[in-house]
């Protein structure tokens, strides 16, 4: 079978450049870090760099400032992710009825996400600025008290969660909107028909139904909560002090800033095993979901 | 939870009550909620770019001013003056090659391989399928170290190189063009075949342009992607000469960064092409975000 001996050949062929790119620039890299992570390495002549074993691992594991910074990041995947889930779901249910000016309402909502972090994180931060910024002039107006935001180490973690949902939550309601479309409208009236009033059928029909949706928008929106790292750079550089010195953070001052490149690649390899689990756990459910729906 | 067909007439009732009579009549219709809602949130989220244009518009004494002014005033010297401070024509440059190369390595590696997992058998098809998705698993965070040490060994660091071909294939990219594949007429294929067309011919002349919107949305990702990437670029490159319009507006932010009228021209300028790009593509960048969930469908 010559057709055949050939269309297989060339099959390889055609995977050839992607399975380079990947071998050298993700797969290749995946193990280099881990190797790293068990020297001390030497950054300008990585043959000066000495075997360490799990060094890197259990001082990271003994540090406060490693379990601090994890704190930092469950402050900021809680503030982003359970309160963009519920954010995203009301108004994805919102802009599934037709009305005039529907379209434009849900172009609004996207916009922000397809906007470069750097330039919209600049504008919040004056937006957040303590003594000219808008969001205080609205405060004094309200007779509030005014706040120091981004300046405060109070204040500076709300303040880029509350960009970030601006930023991200219109991606979420399109999936909101995509899931919700995919349940059967027939479902949803019968259950009306049958006397279940709009919360019944809310709780009955539509919550259990959008489940592989409301999955889906979890793991990924923790997976970029715990990788965001652009905002945190322009608005608060991980400041005041280490308030907002999430583990990506953490990991960028190490390795970047320090040039303390084993111990960075030890909190890269615990964050690479974080993350990959919530994959994981992504697909698994994301294929479970095509056996019952 | 609401109807989305409702008779336009239909009363607002009191409450919800389940009568078995035609349907479309037991819905409330409350449309001033609906509009209340919608132009809250056209409010809350379209007023940081309504701001950073009045900004950028004002005198450096009305943005400094309380209560504050919430009119432009046609200051544009403001867009001079932070146009005269940094490279910006370079970054743009820099940015457009970066982004439009990435897209279009992007494009053809996708499409090969896409073209391979939907359309022939081979031997561990299944597994080498599987790698290729679970490199998704490896986020960038982690690779910069490795990466940043690889790209050193190769001399490409502040190369445009360094920014290109690690991000030029796509488990996105791929997964979507399979999918496509996959759904192709098989008789197509096998006719072509017969007729002695050869595969990349093939590809070029009949894949293309059926798999055009898959390969328009990808393209539009990755153009974007590339065109709002930071650390990458800021890492890997210290030179001006090559690095993008992202990376050059944050310098910008270091050395002008109380220059509150001129950096937000700056944020205008630099953002504008990303803006005018979603707009004219709207409808594709909304179907794109839609077909991330059935990304990982599997």
């Amino acid at each position: 079978m010559f057709a055949t001996e050939r269309r297989r050949r060339s099959a390889y062929l055609y995977l050839t450049p992607a399975a380079l790119i990947f071998l050298v620039f993700t797969l290749g890299p995946a193990f280099f870090v881990l190797y790293i992570s068990l020297f001390n390495w030497n950054f300008l002549n990585s043959a000066q760099s000495t075997f360490v074993g799990f060094h890197n691992y259990t001082n990271l594991l003994a540090s406060s400032t490693f379990w601090h910074s994890l704190g930092i990041s469950l402050y900021f995947v809680i503030g982003t992710v359970p309160v963009g889930l519920f954010l995203a779901l009301v108004i994805a249910m919102a802009l599934m009825n037709q009305f005039a000016g529907r379209g434009f309402v849900r172009l609004a909502v996207f916009s922000p996400y397809v906007t470069p972090v750097v330039a919209t994180s600049i504008v919040w931060i004056w937006i957040f600025n303590p003594q000219f910024g808008l969001l205080n002039g609205l405060l004094h107006m309200a007779h509030l008290p005014e706040l120091g935001w981004l300046e405060s180490q109070r204040w500076a973690m709300p303040g880029v969660i509350l960009y970030t949902l601006w930023h991200s939550l219109g991606f979420d309601v399109i999936i909101f909107m995509a899931g919700l479309s995919a349940i059967s409208a027939d479902l949803r009236e019968a259950a009306r028909i049958d006397g279940a009033n709009r919360w019944q059928e809310f709780w009955s029909v539509t919550w259990p139904l959008l489940t592989p949706t409301t999955l889906f928008v979890l793991i990924i929106t923790t997976i970029g909560s715990l990788q965001a790292f652009t905002q945190f750079f322009t608005m608060t550089s991980g400041g005041p002090l280490s308030a907002t010195t999430t583990t990506s953070y953490l990991l960028y001052q190490l390795a970047f800033l320090f040039y303390r490149t084993g111990p960075a690649a030890a909190l890269a390899v615990l964050l690479f095993i974080l993350i990959a689990g919530l994959t994981a756990l992504q697909m698994l459910l994301s294929q479970r979901r095509t056996h019952y729906q | 939870m609401l109807q989305r067909k409702q008779s336009p007439k239909s009363p607002p009732a009191p409450s919800p009550v389940p009568v078995p009579a035609p349907p479309r009549k037991i819905w409330r219709r409350l449309p001033w909620w609906q509009w209340l809602l919608g132009i809250f949130l056209v409010i809350i989220f379209l007023f940081p770019f309504y701001w950073v244009i009045v900004t950028s518009l004002n005198g450096s004494n009305q943005v400094l001013q309380f209560p504050p002014v919430f009119l432009p005033h046609g200051q544009w010297q403001n867009y001079t003056r932070a146009w005269s401070e940094a490279p910006w024509l370079r970054y743009f440059a820099n940015t457009i090659f970066i982004a439009g190369a990435t897209t279009l390595l992007v494009l053809i590696t996708s499409l090969l391989a896409g073209f391979a997992f939907g359309t022939m058998q081979f031997w561990g098809k299944t597994a080498i399928f599987a790698g290729f998705i679970s490199m998704m698993m490896i986020p960038q965070t982690v690779l910069l170290i490795p990466d940043y040490l690889v790209l050193r060994d190769l001399h490409w660091l502040n190369t445009y190189w360094a920014q290109i071909v690690p991000w030029s294939a796509s488990v996105f990219g791929i997964f979507l063009l399979r999918q496509y594949f996959l759904s192709f007429p098989r008789d197509l294929i096998e006719a072509a075949r017969l007729d002695g067309a050869s595969e990349i011919r093939f590809i070029w002349k009949i894949a293309v342009p059926m798999a055009k919107p898959a390969l328009i949305t990808i393209a539009l990702y990755v153009f974007l992607g590339s065109w709002n990437s930071f650390l990458w670029p800021y890492i890997m490159t210290q030179n001006p000469r090559v690095q993008p319009i992202e990376v050059g507006l944050a310098t910008f932010l270091g050395t002008n960064g109380t220059d509150w009228t001129g950096l937000s021209a700056a944020v205008v300028f630099t953002t504008l092409p990303v803006m005018i790009l979603f707009l004219v593509a709207q409808r594709q960048f909304l179907a794109g975000a839609s077909a991330a969930t059935g990304g990982v469908k599997g």
